[in-house]
């Protein structure tokens, strides 16, 4: 047999004889191959994976952004058609300040979120009328988790094309680490559009559901910008209660209004509740004791809180609610819920512990009060 | 009603008779507040509040 002047009956009679040497070529192939094509291959592989992780981004995007603004259409009174506003909301974004010199940047960071907020809340206040505090608030989430699956879409996306576009392996590799997180995280936040939309208490709601309910009978007085307080008293020790004020869709301002209760009386003792981020193997709805300011977020509002502590003297206790990202930001699990009355009796055990008859205590509910009120 | 990983969660609202203490479960409504008085009790006709929103997966 002869294909282009090749003899194969002379080069199998040849193999035939020696049978190492075809086992040879099977295996020296392959790691030709690999040599020079490994790293195509594998890039092939792994953006195959990002791809669709892409789509289900894009999907999450589209679905929710699409659910926002039947929300709008169906839920409230516009002075004229509010999606080509609403549209481009979507796009904001936020240049972060310049921190090559670190100093003073919390303060330049605080001024910069509270501008948007205010703008934004300006912006919508407008587009309707009539529109309650609570359904201002809720707007203001749902905008919040929309902008923030389209961000996550164009980075992650920018970042995958980049990586084709040059055929770069190692470019793709951060990005493959990252994506199970991002999707985590993609995924709760789609989950928190109905919660939102209904006005349900959402997992995160738990530390001001426990401070709400002892506020109960109290009379409230605003302490900052959606946050308020109230005195009670507990085995002979005076209670300062913080939380946001529900049940707006809001975290409230925790820094403002501990800066407000100090310049009336400093207390002896903070203690903040809070939901935490479960580490994997714990437990949802476990709850953990600890030092330091429970509080979340960008960071600005804690750094306000450590601050005025450290500059009073007054030691800060936390006690945390264990939960997934998931059930953060979706509507309260009956465990979550259920861990409440743990957690009251964890605070007051923390309390006659760390306290002496006649001091007082400041307690501050942390997290998004939707749904609750006090 | 929300659904994730296979998972659909219904809402459940509990409210407490402030007088006779009686604890129920009902499907959430719209309007329901945790801490906000609910509809009269059943049983005492005493003043029914709302002391936990939660949502129970179904399988």
């Amino acid at each position: 047999m002869e294909i282009l002047g090749y003899n194969f009956d002379e080069f199998l009679a040849w193999v035939g004889e020696d049978t190492d040497t075809l086992m040879m070529l099977i295996w020296i192939l392959p790691v030709i191959i690999f040599v020079f094509y490994g790293q195509r291959i594998q890039l092939m592989i792994s953006s195959n994976e990002i791809k669709k992780d892409i789509g289900k981004l894009d999907e999450y995007t589209t679905s929710t952004k699409k659910d926002f603004l039947n929300y709008v259409k169906n839920n409230l009174t516009s002075k004229s058609d509010p999606s080509k506003k609403l549209d481009s909301f979507f796009d904001y974004f936020t240049i972060m300040p310049v921190d090559m010199d670190p100093n003073g940047i919390i303060t330049k960071i605080n001024h910069l979120i509270r501008s948007r907020e205010d703008f934004i809340r300006l912006q919508i206040n407008g587009m309707f009328s009539n529109l309650s505090s609570v359904e201002l608030s809720k707007l203001q989430n749902l905008l919040e988790i929309v902008t923030t699956l389209q961000l996550f879409h164009k980075h992650t996306r920018h970042l995958y094309l980049t990586a084709k576009k040059q055929k770069n392996f190692p470019l793709i590799l951060p990005l493959q680490m990252m994506i199970p997180f991002i999707m985590e995280e993609a995924l709760a936040l789609k989950d928190a559009m109905p919660a939102i939309k209904n006005g349900q208490p959402i997992g995160d709601g738990i530390g001001p559901m426990i401070v709400g309910q002892m506020m109960l009978g109290t009379t409230k007085e605003s302490a900052a910008f959606e946050t308020v307080w109230s005195k009670t008293t507990f085995e002979d020790r005076e209670l300062f209660l913080m939380k946001a004020e529900g049940p707006n869709a809001t975290v409230g301002r925790p820094g403002d209004g501990l800066e407000k209760i100090i310049s009336i009386k400093k207390p002896d003792l903070v203690i903040m509740i809070d939901a935490s981020l479960k580490l994997e193997g714990e437990d949802s709805a476990s709850i953990a004791k600890g030092f330091g300011a429970a509080i979340g977020g960008i960071g600005t509002e804690r750094f306000k809180i450590e601050e005025i502590a450290t500059k009073n003297n007054i030691p800060i206790l936390a006690l945390v609610v264990k939960q997934s990202i998931h059930e953060a930001i979706t509507l309260m699990t009956e465990d979550i819920a259920n861990s409440a009355k743990t957690v009251k009796d964890e605070l007051h055990q923390m309390i006659r512990e760390n306290t002496t008859s006649g001091q007082s205590v400041l307690v501050i509910g942390v997290g998004n009060t939707i749904g609750v009120s006090q | 009603m929300s659904k994730s990983k296979n998972k659909i969660f219904t809402c459940y609202t509990s409210t407490e008779c402030n007088s006779c203490k009686i604890i129920k479960k009902r499907k959430f409504t719209d309007g329901d507040i945790v801490f906000a008085t609910a509809e009269n009790c059943s049983e005492c006709d005493g003043k029914m509040v709302i002391t936990k929103i939660f949502g129970v997966a179904m399988d």
